[in-house]
């Protein structure tokens, strides 16, 4: 079965609206502030649920939702929703209850003692703030580990949110059976992906492609990990000697061509694991799970391509420069956007690759000299481009600032696909 | 959307402490005495036995809660189903054995009508 993008969605709205379908349905949903109360705990709770189901990072499911990077995104939107609602259902009882009185008011927001399920309603909700807000930000910037750690308190809130569910609403056995996928996506994530779906790998080369840019070359222990361009994977380097980072994953996208038994990525010095693995240790281990992502997937399939790559952003486009048979048909134009000749990583590379397919042209645009990338640019280079499929990857700066330039010359949004990794 | 969530939570903490400071500040409802109203027979209660019309007896005390049931945190038909009846066991047990807090008994309190016969 060929992973379709809307049976992926239609089925995650399906399983967002069933349990408030399913209150409305017990309830008879006389719309009240009481109604509004448990209605937002109901589709709270489910947005938790289904946040948890989609953090689960299952190789190859992720392309039921238009690949991991929009997954991430459906993910953080749940995240939100669920917050917001859970927010507002203490607030609406308590406003509902004020038509009684004031202190009956105060009575659902602080209960006596004894009121063990309300109060685990509380800690719930009091750890979703702490776990989400490095995720919105609350106090600036966070720092990826810090970030992560404290995301792993998510499992704590979905379990207290649960245990306060059974004991004071309905549907328990739908609460058990979306609980029990929740809790099963987690194990996944935690016990059985560091287990069998990691594959062990070795770092075979380490090539500096310029300053602070190093490519690595990974070969398998056993086997193969077949990936297509443009995909990523999450790498876990395992050398002893590094400064930071060891034993620590983060996402890299893969620059060698499909069909190579070796993988390669390019790195980037961006924060401290990254800088540390600019001098890993040739010979030494690593654990490597995916691929994930779907970077190249065409609408048009007769449309030529128009890629913009802004930086490190390459790397995908460099799996499909390397993929193509000498002397392939293609209709590419590559603008490749750096600030200056010292950054173009892999320029000669590119140059020899266009020289041997004539369809594919190479753009290199210096913003340091030409200020940022806009509209004339791209419509001396490329004039049909807003008719192509296009393809951004980048810095977000980048990316927004492309289609801002894409949109005003025409470009059909579903033709620009885009991708980032500043979804934290 | 960090700023919106951001401004969302802090108004989520305002508003929760609103309440709660306003609560101690404002006086409640005044109770009726407890042995206010009148007698009640079982027959006069059953009476008062729908949604619009909803009486209970808890713990010797004859309460009208239709103009409450539909602010209850619980689904409106967990109360319903025990107007015009002696509702005692119902109200010291809202599930797994758990009695109401104090404050709800303050509450109900507000609601006599009399005294069961």
């Amino acid at each position: 079965m060929i992973p379709s993008r809307r049976l992926g969605d239609a089925a995650l709205a399906l399983l967002a609206l069933a349990p408030l379908g399913a209150a409305c349905w017990l309830e008879g949903a006389a719309l009240s502030l009481s109604f509004l109360g448990r209605a937002t705990a109901v589709l709270g709770l489910t947005c938790l649920l289904l946040a948890a189901l989609t953090s689960a990072r299952v190789p190859g499911l992720d392309l039921w939702f238009g690949g991991l990077t929009r997954l991430w995104r459906l993910h953080h939107y749940l995240g939100a929703a669920a917050f917001l609602l859970l927010l507002a259902h203490p607030l609406l009882l308590s406003f509902a209850a004020a038509r009684s009185s004031l202190p009956a008011a105060a009575a659902v927001l602080i209960p006596g003692p004894s009121a063990w399920s309300v109060w685990a309603g509380w800690l719930s909700l009091a750890l979703m703030a702490v776990f989400l807000a490095p995720t919105f930000w609350f106090f600036g910037r966070p720092e990826y580990q810090r970030w992560k750690a404290l995301h792993a308190l998510s499992a704590a809130a979905v379990v207290l949110g649960l245990a306060h569910t059974f004991a004071l609403g309905g549907m328990r056995t739908l609460w058990a059976a979306y609980g029990a996928c929740a809790l099963l996506a987690f194990s996944y994530r935690v016990f059985i992906a560091r287990r069998w779906a990691r594959r062990g790998f070795t770092v075979v080369a380490a090539q500096a492609a310029g300053r602070g840019v190093v490519e690595l070359t990974l070969r398998p222990d056993e086997g193969r990990l077949e990936h297509r361009d443009g995909q990523f994977i999450y790498l876990t380097p395992l050398d002893p000697g590094l400064a930071r980072g060891r034993g620590e994953e983060h996402p890299y996208t893969v620059s060698s061509p499909s069909g190579e038994a070796d993988l390669r990525v390019v790195i980037k010095d961006l924060g401290d694991a990254s800088r540390a693995l600019q001098t890993v240790a040739v010979g030494s281990k690593a654990a490597v799970e995916g691929p994930y992502g779907e970077f190249f997937h065409k609408s048009d399939a007769d449309a030529g391509e128009l890629w913009i790559a802004g930086g490190v952003g390459l790397t995908p486009f460099l799996s499909r420069v390397r993929a193509l048979a000498p002397g392939e048909a293609v209709d590419i134009h590559l603008v490749y956007c750096v600030q200056d000749e010292s950054r173009a990583h892999f320029l000669s590379e590119l140059e020899a690759a266009a020289a041997r397919a004539p369809g594919l042209r190479l753009w290199p645009h210096f913003f340091g000299r030409e200020g940022p990338l806009n509209e004339a640019f791209l419509r001396a280079r490329c004039p049909d481009f807003a008719a192509r499929e296009i393809y951004v990857c980048g810095p977000p700066e980048l990316i927004s600032a492309a289609r801002v330039e894409l949109r005003r010359a025409g470009a059909p949004a579903a033709r620009v696909h885009s991708e980032d990794f500043s979804w934290l | 959307m960090k700023r919106f969530m951001y401004s969302a939570f802090v108004a989520f903490l305002s508003s929760a402490a609103m309440i709660v400071v306003l609560a101690r500040l404002v006086p409640g409802p005044r109770a009726p005495a407890p042995d206010a109203g009148r007698t009640i027979a079982l027959e006069e209660l059953a009476r008062h036995a729908t949604a619009q019309d909803c009486w209970m007896a808890i713990e010797g005390g004859v309460y009208d809660v239709t103009d409450y049931a539909p602010s209850h945190p619980a689904p409106p038909r967990v109360l319903l189903d025990w107007c015009g009846r002696e509702a005692t066991a119902a109200f010291g047990d809202k599930g797994a054995g758990r009695p109401h807090i104090p404050e709800s008994r303050e509450l109900l309190e507000t609601f006599r009508v009399g005294t069961l016969r």
